[in-house]
């Protein structure tokens, strides 16, 4: 046995004596150093699909994408089915009216109809026809351009070729808001119809309705 | 001795790692616009949306409405989700954390003004249905006051939700009904559908926060008497003399108590019946231990001297404290305009009055309008607090 090794054995109980309360004192540095005030969630989130249809864990009472979606839906499959859809003998045009958002929930208000026409454009298969009048100020100048001769057409440029609409669709949300000690409860009716161009009838009407309900902590009462 | 060092280095670096999130200060300049985005970005995050309604409202009478949109857009974010488990909020009842600790969405007349900025930024973009849900939100925020007197009394929101109806192709007299009925004082005017200029007003100091009660624990709010009362505005031909149609002060002090005023009570009477408590042990646990002979009597009085320490110590880490945090740079008055003008420039010229009706020049502000279209609502925001000239 070495002189080193001797030393080594008696210096090795001493080791074990003191690293467990040094240990055991940056453990409690650690927790006590870990207190992290005034920080929520230091370390985050990760990010977390979630489908647009359910209710993340980050809700409140306005409108949010699972109403969009539950609206939408329901609106586009209830239009596919009326008489004046379904048994046209030509896809009848449809041209999307702004929404009148009566709520008390700043929103996109075209998000609805955007969904809507996706879902009739994706699901009724050339059932019904979409016109693009938001975007009639690039078609009346494309249309210039080939009628000047300044770019090639397939067609007679100077034929009017732009389809006029035999429905308006439209809608327009509205709300009932309550507050009071009990929390905050807000139902907002979705009115969607599809209006005769010719005729000014309302061919088809169908309502969603949701109602939230939340009450805030009390420290924000 | 190598064996040694490791585990006093692994007890530092354990240390220093577990030490990185404490709570982050941010040196103030007094310049909002400056303060603002440092405290969001390197502030806590609990004070987030008080920085935003700062940031935004400066933004707004610097003309620059982008960002104040940016900011406010994402506080409302912040005050339409608060709903449910909030481990902030928790925080802020219990007995041991002030009520600062909690996110900051503002007193209702703070969220209200939120709300009431961002609907003037909507009709400025030319969104009257959005601005219109906007003011309902404002009025909302202002719906469950202790005293339903005064529940949904902004005069300014109502009245502009039904300017937003009428100009959406509906009836907004009920809207103005209500205005007329809580507007203090004030003949509201008529809706005039030929009006394509929309001006806004706000003047003065508005609330601010302050704390009383032994501990702190009240709530209470104070303003600095304005020095600007009303304005006259002059545009071409017209003089259009301003009366204040809202008192952001009286909205203050008007919702009554808080649920959070009657934690911070309770708080406040923890922390008395602790102190008063840990003092009577004290002073008994030592009588006791003093002046008997018996070793467990004198071990008992002890024992109940501790106790009394314990609940010093308690009452000490107990904090009722009120959330004096204030969106500070509110005004005091809120007022509207709106006329017609034609098609062209005009130079419109804001002065602000003092109580007794003389001009504050200092504070007069000149707007150049380029209006294009009567089709659509012109709409101008102007403070005393506003940068001059602005270009619209």
């Amino acid at each position: 046995m070495s002189m080193y090794s001797t030393h080594f054995n008696r210096m090795k109980p001493l080791f074990s004596r003191i690293s467990v309360p040094l240990c055991g004192a940056a453990a409690v540095f650690l927790m006590a150093g870990c207190a992290s005030s005034g920080v929520k969630n230091p370390s985050g989130i990760p990010v977390t699909h979630m489908n647009a249809d359910e209710q993340g864990f980050v809700a409140g009472t306005g409108v949010e994408s699972q109403d969009l979606v539950h609206v939408a839906d329901k609106m586009a499959r209830s239009i596919v089915g009326i008489p004046q859809i379904a048994n046209a003998a030509t896809p009848p045009t449809i041209v999307l009216q702004p929404v009148d958002n009566q709520t008390r929930f700043p929103i996109n208000k075209d998000i609805f109809l955007t969904r809507i026409r996706g879902e009739l454009n994706s699901q009724a298969r050339g059932k019904v026809m979409f016109l693009a009048r938001s975007q009639m100020e690039a078609l009346e100048k494309e249309r210039n351009l080939k009628r000047e001769g300044a770019v090639t057409a397939s067609s007679d440029p100077g034929l009017q070729e732009f389809k006029g609409a035999d429905y308006f669709l439209t809608g327009t949300l509205q709300g009932l808001s309550t507050r009071t000690a009990a929390g905050t409860s807000d139902y907002i009716l979705y009115d969607f119809h599809l209006i005769d161009a010719r005729t000014s009838a309302i061919v088809w009407e169908d309502q969603a309705e949701i109602k939230k309900q939340g009450l805030e902590d009390a420290a924000y009462r | 001795m190598k064996s040694l060092r490791q585990p006093t280095l692994l007890a530092v670096l354990l240390t220093l790692a577990g030490c990185t999130t404490t709570t982050r200060q941010v040196v103030l300049t007094g310049n909002v616009m400056v303060d603002g985005p440092n405290a969001m970005a390197n502030g806590p995050p609990r004070d987030r949306v008080l920085w935003e309604y700062r940031t935004a409202a400066a933004a707004m009478c610097q003309g620059n409405y982008p960002l104040a949109k940016q900011y406010l857009d994402d506080a409302l974010l912040t005050l339409g989700g608060i709903y449910g488990n909030d481990p902030n909020a928790r925080k802020a009842r219990s007995y041991f954390h002030a009520e600062a600790k909690k996110t900051f969405i503002g007193e209702p007349y703070e969220r209200s003004m939120a709300y009431i900025y961002r609907g003037i930024l909507y009709w400025m973009d030319g969104e009257p249905d959005n601005a219109r849900a906007c003011f309902r939100s404002a009025e909302f925020e202002d719906s469950d006051t202790e005293n339903h007197q005064y529940a949904g009394d902004w005069v300014l929101p109502e009245y502009l939700d039904g300017l937003a109806t009428m100009r959406l192709g509906g009836d907004g007299m009920d809207a103005f009904k209500r205005a007329q009925a809580v507007a203090r004082g004030v003949k509201l005017p008529p809706y005039n559908p030929k009006a394509n200029v929309l001006l806004f007003l706000a003047f003065g100091p508005g609330p601010t926060k302050f704390a009383t009660g032994q501990y702190g624990e009240e709530l209470r709010f104070h303003a600095v008497p304005s020095t600007v009362t009303s304005a006259d505005i002059r545009v071409d031909s017209l003089n259009i003399p301003v009366a204040p149609t809202d008192d952001v002060v009286f909205q203050a002090t008007t919702r009554g108590g808080r649920v959070m005023d009657h934690v911070l009570g309770n708080k406040a009477v923890f922390k008395t019946a602790t102190d008063v408590a840990g003092n009577v042990a004290i002073i008994g646990g030592l009588t006791t231990a003093a002046v008997s002979h018996d070793q467990t009597a004198q071990a008992v009085g002890l024992g109940i001297a501790l106790a009394g320490v314990v609940s010093k110590v308690v009452s000490a880490a107990t904090v009722p404290a009120a959330d004096t945090r204030s969106w500070d740079n509110l005004p005091h008055y809120l007022s509207f305009a709106c006329f017609p003008l034609p098609v062209g420039q005009h130079a419109v010229t804001v002065q602000f009055l003092d109580p007794s009706g003389r001009v504050l020049s200092n504070l007069t502000k000149t707007i150049n309008l380029n209006i294009t279209t009567t089709d659509h609502d012109t709409v101008v925001f102007v403070s005393d607090r506003s940068v001059t000239p602005q270009t619209l």
